[in-house]
């Protein structure tokens, strides 16, 4: 290959190789960058949730009739659209909880292990009746959920009184790292109130806060004239459709109330729309700039063959044929692309050096910028593909064209 | 000449049609997208409250109860109850407010079904202090917070909805179960970052329904958004009456703000709010070491990371964006005027000088800067639409992302900056070629 | 054995509705070591057959035999081979590659040939020795001379080692103190055995060759003509008359 002549005429056609160096290297530290930050939001979108996302609504009610306004009414409420949904047809569970998954809301709490101190863990709690577990979709992988009675007690309960909760294997591992959290107690912050982990759920993430995967579920029938409550409904097929009876039925049991209903996959889309929005952008921003550089690439490259018909010309009749033309310029380009991989590579981490010190993100990984090195790369010599093969059309008698 | 130079750039445009395009492409993407992202940046970053941010002051006291938990160090994002009662009596600031959202059902004053709206309570400091655009009456007086009256400002929305749109000051709605006379209805009104909700959701369109703060016992209203509590209710407590119980709770969901027109009285507030602290731990409250902010609008922006990182990191890179298109400009000019380098050589020996040659192929870049441009700020605008589907309140809701005057100025300048930045070389390069080896080499 | 043998070989290019018959039922032979000379107007058709014979350019009609090969219907790639191995070109305009020094503008064909580099750089410092040049394998063409250039050129084709040199009005950019020189030169390596043949408009220098030729409108005219020739050159004159009479 020659190596040599070709590096040493590079350095004679400084503007071009210039232009072409500058636009790969920036090309590689913006893509790898951008490359660099899909990846770390895509890791957070791809995350499950663990539970049955795609056949659960999430059902929201707040009375406004006066009626409604005694608490023993609406306990009964309650227990009355428990049992109404459940018997609307293709509807596998219901849940009334305050648990609010994909909507970045709900309560974040702090326990501890009665009698230690220090920082307490926080994590997020909710009220859940006996079917939570099974309308989620989430197993209980130790111990055991909560009794009907336990629910209907709950909420009255005296701070004095231990209360049951089932806790995800995240809360239990963060209270006792040394596993056992079965059977052990759990206090909030201050210790005014005691509780007994009584079951374990694995697959628990719902991001909200920074406590993701911790939860404390306690049996209560949370409601209140002023919050309204809540149910989940799983159903056995594809949700959408059995929204409007879910509604008619509890419209049916009390119209002195709105009633609100959105399905959890729906919440997810919204959760994640922001992100998506971010992955879109950068892929349409790395397409478009790719684009951009390799049309520039192209541009550039067909002057440059344009500019030396003769020279080539000159080649073809000193014996080259037309693949060692169409090398020629391959070779060149993907010389010229290298400085600028090179220098790409080290513009790559001095821009993710200032986007993670200035603004915020992932460092970069090796994986990254040789993904987007090798990218470069490939368009590079593509794009010099075509002026390259036009280049290798160019017929030898040109060399004897005289002025 | 100019018209000259235009004309000739025009020729070169036609002359060489598939370039043209590329290049006009290649500055249009550039622009496009540069100016989609920093606009996205602009609207969230830019000020909310303009000519106000430096005034506006945030206060934050760290009245955690609990010593030994490190995250308790920090002051909360929001104060209680009986603080901001304390502290809106201060004459320190020239205007104070205190405010929360809330929930209740509006009553159609017509007895169709209600509707459950967001409310906020505030004080009347808080409508000159935002800036609040008002399209019939005003704002109640400091009086109707001290009483309090049963008013209500509400949203143009809500008034087309209810009244149809007409004047419906003076007439009156009912929220849960108190009847309110309607002093105020807003002109329409979206700003874009919320400053007076910075901490709970500064992206979120405004209330339709603005309430005195001192209504929040009696209506018995609670919050909404978000709200910290580090102590279980003593047994007891839960019995009072709710107004009652404001005043010994420790629940944290009120946000304040002063207005300090100069740093003295900002510096004056400070100790004030210190002194007040201070005073309070002789009662056993605020058992951690003094900790108070008062912050600004801007600067409390940046503290909470208002702008999402990613749309600071979208802005830079889409800027780098455009000095790749622009690099990508200078190759291709370079390759079309390098190309033209004989009719150059013809115009030199009829005469033109260098200074001419140079203005002319300036003129034609910045053309095409300009035409790029164009094409760029039209691209950008559907980019917008793109990125309002995910930001914007409902399908007919208001676009969250628009391009504004000085967004549009900036990206007609940014072309034709790009256009100088990758003319100069090349129309340097041509001019600077001695005639005559042009007119040998053809 | 002949080195050139072309039987009437026909060239027809095309341009729109155009048709131009660059050459028509050319017939030559040019013998090994012959210096051959040829002559014509604009437009007669001297550039079309150094194209041709050169393998520069395809041709519709007949048949080429180049140093005892059959080259009328080659592939590129054998075309680009027979040209790099047997064929050495000589411009008007040089044809130096501008962006490559002496040493690098000598190494392209044996590039193309693939010779290891030792045996390449012992090539092109012998050449570039034989055209005087030693002192400048690292002078960018813009920083010599035109008769500098044409010597680098003809270094060039020395180091290949061709059989045939196609030179193409060598002089004619030259002023006339270099156009001599690089006569000298070129006729030094005739002697030394290569056939060479040159198109030239300076009837002085195409009187010094072996033979003269003289094209015009695509065809040979004036076959026969003999020129006078230095006394050195009788030998060989002798073998060439007989072939071609």
């Amino acid at each position: 290959m020659e190596f040599g002549p070709i590096f040493r005429s590079l350095l004679r056609s400084r503007a071009r190789v210039i232009l072409i160096v500058a636009e790969v290297a920036l090309t590689l530290a913006i893509v790898a960058n951008c490359l660099s930050l899909i990846l770390d939001t895509r890791a957070q979108l791809a995350r499950p949730s663990g539970f049955d996302d795609e056949h659960l609504i999430a059902i929201q009610t707040n009375p406004f009739d006066d009626r409604l306004r005694d608490q023993k009414v609406l306990d009964r409420l309650v227990d009355q659209d428990r049992r109404t949904l459940a018997t609307v047809a293709g509807v596998r569970a219901v849940s009334h909880t305050g648990l609010r998954p994909w909507e970045r809301s709900g309560n974040i709490t702090a326990v501890r292990v009665p009698g230690t101190h220090g920082e307490p863990a926080r994590t997020q709690s909710a009220e859940a009746d006996p079917g939570l577990f099974d309308t989620l979709g989430i197993p209980i992988v130790q111990g055991r959920g909560f009794t009907e009675a336990e629910y209907d007690h709950g909420a009255d309960a005296p701070l004095s009184e231990v209360q049951p909760v089932v806790v995800s294997r995240a809360l239990a591992d963060a209270l006792y790292p040394n596993g056992g959290a079965l059977g052990k107690p759990v206090a909030d912050a201050e210790e005014t109130q005691r509780f007994t982990i009584v079951g374990i759920v694995d697959r628990f993430y719902n991001p909200f806060g920074n406590t993701s995967e911790k939860v404390m579920f306690q049996p209560a029938r949370s409601v209140g004239f002023d919050f309204g409550s809540r149910y989940l409904v799983r159903t056995q097929g594809n949700p959408a459709p059995l929204m409007p009876q879910l509604e008619k039925a509890l419209l049916g049991v009390e119209k002195g109330r709105f009633v609100q209903l959105r399905t959890l996959v729906d919440s997810r889309d919204e959760f994640h729309g922001r992100d998506r929005l971010l992955v879109a952008s950068l892929n349409a921003v790395m397409a478009l700039l790719v684009l951009v550089t390799a049309l520039g690439i192209v541009g550039l490259t067909s002057f440059s063959v344009a500019e030396r018909q003769r020279q080539i010309g000159t080649r073809r009749a000193l014996g080259a044929d037309r693949l060692a033309i169409v090398r020629h310029f391959l070779l060149e380009n993907w010389m010229v692309t290298s400085f600028g991989v090179v220098l790409g590579v080290l513009l790559a981490y001095g821009l993710n050096f200032g986007i993670v010190t200035w603004v915020a993100g992932a460092k970069l990984s090796l994986a990254t910028v040789a993904a987007g090195a090798l990218a470069l790369w490939t368009i590079g010599l593509g794009a010099a593909l075509g002026p390259a093969l036009r280049g290798a059309r160019v017929p030898p008698a040109i060399a004897t064209r005289n002025v | 000449m100019l018209l000259y130079n235009l004309r000739l750039a025009w020729k070169s445009v036609r002359r060489y049609p598939v370039l043209s395009a590329l290049i006009l492409l290649g500055i249009a993407l550039g622009v496009g997208v540069s100016t989609t992202f920093i606009t996205a940046y602009h609207v969230l970053a830019r000020d909310p409250v303009p000519g106000k941010s430096g005034s506006l002051h945030y206060v934050r006291m760290n009245s955690w109860g609990v010593a030994d938990d490190p995250f308790r160090q920090t002051p909360p994002p929001l104060i209680t109850w009986r603080d901001a009662q304390e502290l809106l009596k201060s004459r320190v600031p020239a205007r104070s407010t205190a405010t929360f959202a809330s929930r209740g059902t509006v009553f159609p004053p017509d007895g169709t079904r209600p509707s459950r709206q967001s409310l906020r309570l505030v004080t009347a400091d808080f409508f000159p202090m935002f800036d609040v655009p008002f399209r019939y009456g005003g704002p109640w007086s400091r009086e109707a917070d001290a009483r309090p009256e049963t008013v209500a400002v509400i949203s143009s929305a809500l008034n087309d909805r209810l009244f149809g749109g007409a004047n419906s000051v003076g007439r009156t709605i009912r929220i849960e179960k108190t009847e309110l006379k309607i002093v105020g209805v807003l002109a329409p009104w979206r700003p874009r970052v919320r400053a007076y909700a910075l901490v709970s959701d500064p992206l979120g369109a405004p209330e339709p329904v603005f309430l005195p703060l001192a209504l929040t016992g009696p209506m018995e209203l609670r919050p909404a958004e978000f709200q910290m509590s580090w102590r279980t209710p003593a047994p007891g407590e839960e019995k009072l009456p709710y107004a009652s119980r404001l005043l010994v709770n420790e629940v944290l969901f009120v946000g304040f703000w002063a207005e300090l027109p100069n740093p003295e009285s900002v510096r004056a507030y400070r100790s004030f709010v210190d002194a007040y602290v201070t005073e309070q731990k002789k009662h056993g409250r605020f058992p951690h070491p003094l900790n108070n902010r008062v912050t600004s609008v801007l600067d409390l922006m940046a503290e909470l990371k208002v702008v999402p990182p990613q749309t600071k990191a979208l802005a830079v890179i889409s800027l780098l964006f455009l000095v790749v298109a622009a690099l990508n400009l200078i190759g291709l000019f370079l390759g079309t005027v390098l190309a033209r380098a004989s009719t150059v050589g013809v115009r030199r020996a009829l005469g033109a000088s260098r200074w001419t040659i140079f203005v002319q192929h300036l003129v034609e870049c910045e053309l095409m800067g300009l035409a790029g441009g164009i094409l760029g700020v039209l691209l950008s605008l559907a980019g917008l639409a793109v990125l309002n589907r995910v930001y914007g309140d409902g399908p007919k809701g208001v676009a969250f992302f628009q391009l504004d005057v000085p967004m549009v100025l900036a990206a007609v300048v940014l072309s034709l900056l790009a256009g100088a930045i990758a003319g100069l070389y090349p129309a340097w390069r041509i001019c600077a070629i001695p005639p005559a080896r042009h007119l040998k080499s053809q | 054995m002949p080195m050139l043998k072309m039987d009437n070989v026909s060239k027809i290019y095309r341009t729109g509705l155009v048709e131009t018959r660059a050459l028509r039922d050319f017939s030559l032979t040019v013998d090994e070591g012959e210096f051959v000379t040829i002559t014509g107007p604009s437009g007669s058709g001297k550039t079309t057959f150094l194209n041709v014979s050169g393998l520069l350019d395809a041709f519709e009609q007949g048949t080429y035999w180049l140093d005892g090969m059959d080259v009328s219907r080659l592939s590129d790639r054998e075309m680009s081979r027979v040209r790099n191995e047997k064929i050495g070109f000589i411009f008007q305009g040089f044809n130096l590659l501008p962006d490559l020094d002496v040493f690098d503008n000598v190494d392209v064909p044996l590039r193309y040939r693939r010779l290891p580099a030792k045996e390449r750089k012992a090539r092109i410092e012998k050449a570039v020795a034989m055209v005087g040049l030693s002192s400048r394998l690292r002078h960018l063409p813009s920083q010599l001379s035109g008769g500098q250039q044409q010597r680098v050129a003809i270094a060039r084709v020395l180091a290949g080692d061709p059989k045939l040199i196609l030179a193409d009005e060598p002089t004619g950019n030259l002023d006339s103190a270099m156009a001599r020189e690089i006569m000298e030169i070129l006729e030094q390596v005739n002697e030394a055995g290569t056939t060479i043949i040159m198109v030239t408009h300076n009837p002085e220098h195409a009187a010094r060759a072996h033979r003269q030729l003289h094209i015009a409108d695509g065809r040979l005219v004036d076959f026969e003509r003999i020129t006078p020739f230095p006394l050195n050159r009788v030998e060989r004159t002798e073998s060439s008359r007989q072939v071609a009479g």
